[in-house]
């Protein structure tokens, strides 16, 4: 069973974000990289399916600057068998274009049974590049999956995804799919030292993301970037009666506030 | 409670003031990239943030539980215990020959800081596990490494290390467990021990103890006649499985003011003559094996001290800067508190390089294909190794001390994680030889090291690097002041030798504690005073690329977090020099007195 992981390299979580002077993109000076954290769950559950079909190979994908090597070797580390890094250098890419060059890339590869990914990168936030590959390989698709049962006879998997309102949905999906993993899909494993150590002889092949786009164009162009206005600090009403207080912060949420 | 620990500056000190990729010359370690390194990093980090640190405050509440059989360690010790040992951290830094991972100490040490600053409780165990796995892999036999070194490693069997007797504690020399030769060569065990760290517990199947016993006939009261025996609690069948028990009973554990996760155990061999030990190596030769896992567990003392003053101090740096107290004012910004702070983070980042640079010259001491290089680092090693545990345990307890106060009233109540810190802190200053011991060792065994060789090298580094930057600008008083200090030192060293030549030993005992400090607090500016030559560079390079008008400096700095680490580098650098280093003279004044009141008075 051939199985792909889509990952991402974003910021850390903690990171301050600062924007460049000329407001074309953020500083990506002194920033650490991570893997996108929703993607260390599409890497956990691919490492599961091969465990669980008991045989198999983990091929992860990666599109992003030479320093996207780093976190396609944590996925190595983690477990998987291959990796496939798509340097995107000189290339503004939007969702489209992105989702365009990973499904040639796996389009190259063929075979491919089983795609997972994380649901949403959590730098851009979009949220679009499962869908798009699903879309430009003509297969299914299950968005913010929690819970993957590989099928009894291997050729599919009973997937349960989160929909609005606490509910649940379940498909009976036959492969090939790719799947939005979601918080909570699983733990995901840590890299091992044992397995940084192997991650090192793993073998790692490098596309160029120009090549795989070919004639396409981006459809967003970026004109620039901006911080989110800062918070502004909250108001305490204190020193009156409970009743007073009460009153006042209805007035406020009247007039000041304008939500009721 | 979360585990905060400042990865800027343990990078800086790795990347910028050692240069780890200088490892890569040693043949043991070509084939690691620094790509490797910042993983394990990364991973280890994680690993104690998500899986350790957890486990702190509520191991501390729970305690260990004893039925008066065996040892219950508290709720989630075990599982954390078996993935620590499945990711490969217990034997990170041994070869990989019985399933080490053959990463240096300069890497390993990080790691430690993050493990031991999430819960030093924790830690304690596999810490002790890898302790006496390595010593069994470097002196025992075939036949026992291939028994016990892989299996602890591995995390299947844990182990300790059994030195204290009720009467034998500084005096290890005065124990009375005794070890009697059987016809199959093994030995029949028979003693108490107590204080034994990790002693019981239910994390793995089988615990191996490192027992200091004297082999019947063998010298008394001198540690001349000390061996040191494989004991396991229960008994190991040749193919390795494990049997009955091997009369090893736990007879308590003990209440302690920290550390309450940890299993502190008395421990009695052999009560029904079933107890059977295995020498390690050749007879009478324990101690100089001993002084092998003492000699990291020193190191790792100094480590606690680090990783919990050094989370305590990120606390409270944090607290200080949220805390509104008067005029609408976080407390940050009232002089006191910057003093405490200031005070917090000198210390630490000292000690944290300090540490480092002690795992990387054992490194280099280990390693390094030239005989002379080799000497030469290992001598380092020897000389700051009680500097690094009773100076960073020391130190380690007044940051907390100094975090609590920070806090005012909220750092003394349990709700919030400094008085643990403060708790779990102390016994490092204790165990492992007390301060006291390691003050006796620097002056006694590690300034006379090769007729005193050592430290004038270790002198000749720091005064090298005087000479080399005395001429920049911004660093000038500073490098002045430090000259002066590391001068004083050696006057120090000297009039020692000239009185212990003359038959007074008392006086200099008497001032070796104060002496330990006082050269620590140089090796401390020493390297505090290097990042600062460091940060100053960058800091400068990074100014001139950013800022095109001087008079915006200032504001650069505050809006550029790397721009205000490394001006924070410089500033730590001038403060340690000014309000802490001046104490070195204070120290003199006092050693110079001749001042014997202590040991004349009737007390």
């Amino acid at each position: 069973m051939k199985i792909a992981v889509l990952v991402k390299q974003v910021p850390d979580t903690e990171t301050k974000i600062r924007i460049k002077g000329d407001s074309s993109g953020i500083e990506t000076d002194g920033i650490k990289f991570v893997v996108n954290p929703y993607d260390e769950y599409a890497i956990e559950e691919a490492i599961k399916t091969k465990e669980k079909n008991g045989g198999g190979e983990v091929i992860v994908v990666s599109m992003g600057p030479a320093r996207t090597v780093e976190s396609i070797r944590t996925a190595l580390a983690m477990g998987a068998d291959r990796g496939i890094h798509i340097d995107d250098a000189g290339l503004q890419a939007d969702s489209h274009v992105t989702a365009k060059i990973l499904a040639a890339a796996l389009q190259k590869e063929g075979g491919v049974e089983v795609i997972f990914c994380g649901k949403q990168a959590i730098d851009g936030d979009c949220s679009q590049v499962v869908q798009g590959v699903a879309e430009l390989l003509g297969i299914s698709q299950v968005m913010i999956a929690v819970k993957f049962d590989l099928r009894e006879d291997k050729k599919g998997a009973l997937i349960q995804r989160r929909i609005g309102g606490g509910s649940q949905e379940v498909y009976d999906v036959s492969f090939p799919v790719i799947v939005g993993a979601e918080k909570g899909l699983n733990t995901p494993r840590f890299a091992s030292l044992p397995g940084i150590m192997k991650a090192k002889t793993k073998p790692l092949a490098v596309l160029k993301a120009a090549e795989l786009l070919g004639e396409s164009k981006p459809r967003v162009s970026f004109v620039n970037y901006r911080l989110p206005p800062e918070r502004k600090a909250g108001k305490i009403l204190q020193g009156q009666e409970p009743a007073q207080m009460a009153a006042e912060l209805v007035k406020l949420l009247r007039e000041e506030a304008k939500v009721i | 409670m979360e585990y905060l620990v400042n990865r800027r500056d343990i990078d800086f000190i790795l990347k910028e003031q050692i240069h780890y990729e200088k490892l890569f010359e040693l043949p043991e370690f070509k084939e690691f990239t620094t790509e490797m390194f910042d993983m394990v990093l990364d991973q280890s980090f994680k690993f104690a943030q998500q899986e350790i640190a957890p486990l702190n405050a509520s191991g501390d509440k729970e305690g260990c539980l004893f039925d008066g059989k065996t040892v219950k360690a508290p709720k989630g010790y075990k599982e954390a215990y078996q993935h620590f040992a499945e990711n490969g951290f217990i034997g990170m830094d041994v070869p990989a020959t019985y399933g080490g991972q053959g990463l240096p100490l300069t890497v390993a040490m990080p790691a430690s800081e993050f493990f031991s600053g999430a819960s030093v409780s924790f830690m304690m165990y596999p810490g002790l596990t890898r302790g006496a796995a390595h010593l069994i892999e470097t002196c025992g036999s075939e036949a026992l490494k291939n028994i016990y070194v892989q299996k602890m490693y591995s995390g299947v069997w844990a182990g300790t290390m059994c030195l204290t007797e009720p009467q034998a504690g500084s005096a290890v020399g005065d124990l009375k467990t005794t070890a009697v030769p059987q016809p199959d060569g093994s030995y029949k065990i028979k003693g108490g021990k107590m204080f034994i760290s990790s002693g019981d517990h239910d994390l793995t199947e089988n615990i191996i103890h490192l027992v200091l016993a004297r082999i019947q006939g063998d010298p008394e009261n001198s540690t001349k006649g000390i061996s040191l025996f494989v004991v396991p609690k229960l008994k190991v069948k040749k193919d390795g499985s494990v049997g009955e028990s091997n009369d090893v009973k736990t007879v308590n554990i003990e209440h302690k003011m920290g550390i309450k996760g940890q299993a502190t155990c008395t421990l009695s061999f052999g009560d029904n003559d079933q107890c059977v030990g295995h020498l390690v190596g050749e007879p009478r030769s324990g101690m100089k094996q001993m002084f092998q896992m003492m000699n990291e567990a020193r190191l790792l003392c100094g480590m606690q001290g680090l990783s919990i003053s050094g989370t305590a101090f990120e606390h409270a740096l944090q607290y200080a800067k949220e805390r509104v107290q008067g005029q609408g004012k976080t407390i940050v910004a009232f002089p006191d508190v910057r003093r405490m702070l200031m005070l917090q983070k000198a210390y630490v980042e000292g000690i944290r390089s300090l540490l480092y640079h002690t795992g990387y010259y054992i490194d280099m001491g280990k390693g390094h294909p030239n005989p002379e290089t080799k000497a030469y680092y290992q001598g380092f090693a020897d000389l700051l190794t009680p500097m690094c545990k009773a100076y960073g345990s020391d130190m380690g307890f007044k940051v907390t001390e100094l975090a609590m106060q920070t806090y005012g009233g909220y750092g003394y109540i349990s709700e919030y994680p400094i008085e643990q810190y403060m708790r779990d802190v102390k016994i490092s200053s204790i165990y492992e030889g007390t301060n006291g011991i390691q003050a006796l060792d620097l002056l006694g065994r590690k300034l006379p090291q090769n007729g005193g060789q050592v430290v004038q090298q270790f002198y000749a580094m720091l005064d090298e690097f005087v000479t080399k930057n005395q001429n920049e600008p911004a660093l000038k008083v500073e490098l002045g002041e430090f000259k002066k200090a590391l001068d004083l030192i050696a006057q120090v060293a000297m009039s020692f030798m000239e009185m212990t030549g003359k038959g007074d030993f008392n006086y200099p005992m008497l001032s070796a504690t104060p002496f330990l400090n006082m050269f620590s607090n140089v090796v401390v500016a020493y390297y505090l005073l290097d990042q600062a030559v460091i940060a100053h560079v960058k800091l400068a390079k990074l100014l001139e690329e950013k800022v095109d008008d001087p008079s915006q400096h200032k504001g650069f700095i505050k809006g550029n977090d790397e721009a205000a680490y490394l001006d924070g580098k410089i500033k730590t650098a001038r403060f340690f020099v000014h309000q802490v280093l001046p104490t070195v003279r204070a120290t003199v004044k006092s050693i110079n007195s001749g001042d014997r009141s202590a040991l004349e008075i009737i007390l």
